[in-house]
């Protein structure tokens, strides 16, 4: 046999790439970006006269400042939203990743990225619109959690949509000799639970970026096909509330400061061998403390107020399991808990705190296959609404399907 | 003076070539019957990582950090292709940011290159058939013709990466071939004919009339001879991934155990095999240790067929130590059932 052929260099590097496709129309179409659509839907029911929803944007110590109108749980068929996902080669140098999530009412862009591929030493940028790669799930599209729902630390947090910011990222993967991924992020800041900016009089204007975070992400090795993960990151950024005190629909007083938040996760992984995920087991937890100091720049109702501040001090973890107990089935358990600490103080004025909200779901799942999910999930919670606890019972049936060339999803 | 930087050029090459030496060429393959046949190749010039052990499925790997880690130093990536990897070869160059071997460099091979395809589809295929391939069954490397080719591609391409040592891969290359040739035809074959000339008569079809003109049937031995008294029998298997396998030796594959590639058996799927199995007169049962043998002992109980568990790739088994003792295994097993009556 000869080895001829390896002289042509370029010849046969070209001839590798292309003969791997049947036909010449596959390589055209391969040069599209791969185009996928992600269906999301679900029938919930509860045992509340409001909807879970709205009591979860009413919790104690975690109520927003309501910035704009959230798609509400309805009681029945719920379409969560449509992901449309274009996502490709640029160039030898980048790749672009675009997301849109297509809701009833309109459109959101999830994702608009754009990622080296080939900077030296483990160095990778990115810029855009993305999810931050803050805690575990953060970075984490809603079809791939492991339960319908966000844990509650998240939802109360970050809000639905998690963080997902526009700006740039740095990363590097660390050249130890296990595995270990660390980064900043500059971001715009305008997540509206933690980082929220109005910038209108009376709050000042301020320039972005105006967030920024900083993670680690630890794997130490692990004998075969176990991986333990740890995670510890950090968010630094301003934030502007502008609030609605006697529910007249018009703001009276207005606040502005400072957000720290800090995360600490823990993910502890098993890859069977057995096909269709029989025996995978995934154990998640993860740890969010936020402490909000500002100022409080105006106030309507009452001027001496004017110019102190307020500090807000709230936590929340979760932890969940999930097992594949049989082929293309699954079944988890999630606690959840938010606002063991849970307290707001005005300096040289009144002090409150509230009780923690808990939460407790079981959820189980069908993957007929790989692009298609039906999952059942019941939800016990007790969550504090004005100083009130109030039970929920909540019983959600999903079914997700991925249509087109679905990428594999990361760790 | 001339003199001088010639003799010093001299002694510096070697010096060079030893310097890359002291340093193993990093070598990360998808699967561990690539990592075999690379291993064949490189020698001890380098050190091979294989991701998916033998006994998983390589279409269900989860990605991970340790993969990444095993990834980031690599020189050379080798997968099997034809989208086999699809789920978890993407995150696992992407997470470990090695730019040497990202897809379209040297540095990342794709394995399917050159090898004889089946299963290609001509017509267009949706996701409705189950988890079926664009580009053709990517379970390849059955057909040890297909061994045979990749290891050349791979000899071709460490050839280019490392030109200081393609003597040895070149070496390394026809030893693998002569064996493989030795295993497949029989020592007798392969001395009196060039093994290239009997793979393509094999692959035509037309080795026997060869050897009947010229009075040598009786020479064949290896694997071509433990195979050929059970020429066009009937099997089944679990996944569509004997079908290279049952190519080569002649065999015919009619039916699997799962109603579509990747979708678990049903029972009235299971109804239909068995009535497949009395009429054709199966006698054999194919399938991995990784899925589950409850199906198939259903069927054998009914039929009266043979279930076979063997492994697919290296590793999978004890025995089933490199490729040619994952190919040897299988051969040897497939023809003790066929041959158990």
């Amino acid at each position: 046999m000869s080895l001829l052929a390896i002289f042509s260099i370029t010849s046969s590097l070209c001839l590798s790439g292309s003969a791997a496709l049947a036909d010449p129309l596959t390589a055209v179409q391969s040069l599209n970006p791969d185009v996928s659509a992600v269906l999301d839907t679900y029938w919930q029911t509860d045992d509340v006269r409001d909807s879970t929803g709205s009591l979860l944007e009413a919790i104690d110590g975690f109520a927003g400042t309501h910035a704009h109108e959230h798609h509400q749980v309805d009681g029945g068929f719920n379409m969560r939203h449509l992901e449309l996902s274009f996502d490709g080669c640029v160039d030898p140098y980048f790749r672009g990743t675009a997301i849109a999530a297509i809701l009833e009412d309109g459109a959101e862009m999830e994702v608009a990225q754009i990622e080296t591929l080939s900077l030296p030493h483990g160095l990778r940028l990115k810029v855009g619109k993305f999810f931050s790669d803050i805690g575990y799930l953060n970075p984490k599209h809603s079809h791939e959690w492991d339960f319908v729902d966000q844990p509650l630390v998240y939802r109360l947090l970050l809000g639905e949509h998690g963080l997902n910011e526009i700006g740039a990222q740095v990363s590097w993967l660390v050249p130890t000799p296990f595995y270990m991924l660390v980064g900043l992020e500059a971001l715009q800041g305008k997540n509206e639970h933690s980082f929220s900016y109005i910038g209108q009089d009376p709050l000042p204007a301020r320039d972005g970026p105006r967030l920024c975070v900083g993670w680690l992400k630890l794997a130490p090795g692990m004998a075969g096909a176990n991986t333990l993960h740890l995670g510890g990151s950090f968010a630094i950024g301003r934030h502007q509330e502008a609030r609605d005190g006697n529910e007249d629909g018009d703001p009276d007083h207005w606040l502005d400061g400072q957000t720290g938040l800090y995360g600490l996760d823990l993910v502890y992984k098993r890859d069977s061998t057995l096909p269709y995920g029989q025996g995978d087991l995934a154990i998640e937890a993860e740890y969010l403390y936020r402490n909000k100091n500002m100022r409080i720049v105006g106030h309507l109702l009452d001027r001496s107020l004017e110019g102190r501040c307020k500090t807000d001090r709230q936590d929340g973890y979760y932890i969940q399991a999930v097992y594949g107990f049989a082929p293309r089935w699954r079944c988890g358990l999630r606690w959840d808990q938010a606002g063991l600490t849970n307290s707001s103080k005005i300096e040289g004025s009144t002090s409150k705190s509230w009780d923690s909200s808990w939460r407790i779901s079981g959820s189980c799942d069908f993957c007929p296959s790989e692009f298609s999910r039906l999952r059942f999930q019941l939800s016990k919670a007790r969550l504090r609404v004005a100083d009130t606890a109030q039970d929920v019972v909540e019983f959600i049936v999903q079914l997700q399907v991925s249509i087109g060339a679905h990428g594999a999803h990361a760790f | 003076m001339q003199n001088l930087m010639t003799s010093m050029m001299l002694i510096a090459i070697p010096l060079a070539a030893q310097a890359i030496g002291a340093e193993k060429i990093n070598i990360v393959t998808t699967t561990t019957d690539l990592g075999s046949i690379a291993g064949y190749i490189a020698g001890d010039l380098a050190r091979v990582t294989s991701l998916c052990p033998g006994n998983q499925d390589p279409h269900y790997l989860q990605v991970r950090p340790s993969l990444m880690m095993a990834a980031r130093n690599a020189d050379l990536w080798i997968r099997v292709g034809m989208d086999l990897e699809i789920g978890w070869e993407g995150p696992i160059l992407d997470g470990c940011r090695n730019p040497k071997i990202r897809p379209g460099l040297p540095g990342h091979l794709d394995a399917s290159a050159d090898v004889l395809r089946l299963e290609v589809p001509t017509q267009r295929i949706s996701r409705e058939f189950g988890d079926v391939h664009p580009q053709g069954n990517p379970h390849y490397w059955l057909d040890p013709y297909n061994g045979r080719i990749v290891a050349r591609t791979i000899a071709q391409r460490l050839s280019i990466l490392f030109p200081v040592y393609q003597q040895e891969f070149h070496v390394n290359l026809e030893r693998f071939c002569s064996e493989l040739d030795t295993r497949m035809f029989g020592d007798q074959l392969v001395r009196q004919f060039d093994p290239n000339q009997l793979w393509a008569r094999q692959i035509e079809g037309t080795l026997d009339s060869l050897l009947a003109s010229q009075g040598k049937t009786d020479a064949i031995g290896g694997w071509l001879a433990m195979t050929r008294p059970f020429r066009g029998q009937k099997i089944v298997t679990y996944h569509r991934s004997w079908v290279y396998l049952a190519n080569r030796f002649g065999l015919e594959v009619v039916a699997e155990l799962e109603p579509k590639p990747g979708i678990p058996p049903s029972p009235r799927h299971l109804e239909m095999v068995a009535g497949l199995v009395k009429q054709h007169g199966v006698k054999l049962i194919l399938q991995e240790p990784f899925y589950s043998t409850k199906a198939a002992r259903w069927i054998c109980d009914r039929t009266g067929a043979r279930l076979v568990v063997v492994a697919n790739s290296v590793g999978g088994q004890e025995e089933a130590r490199d490729y040619l003792a994952l190919i040897d295994l299988v051969v040897r097993q497939v023809c003790a059932a066929l041959g158990g009556n």
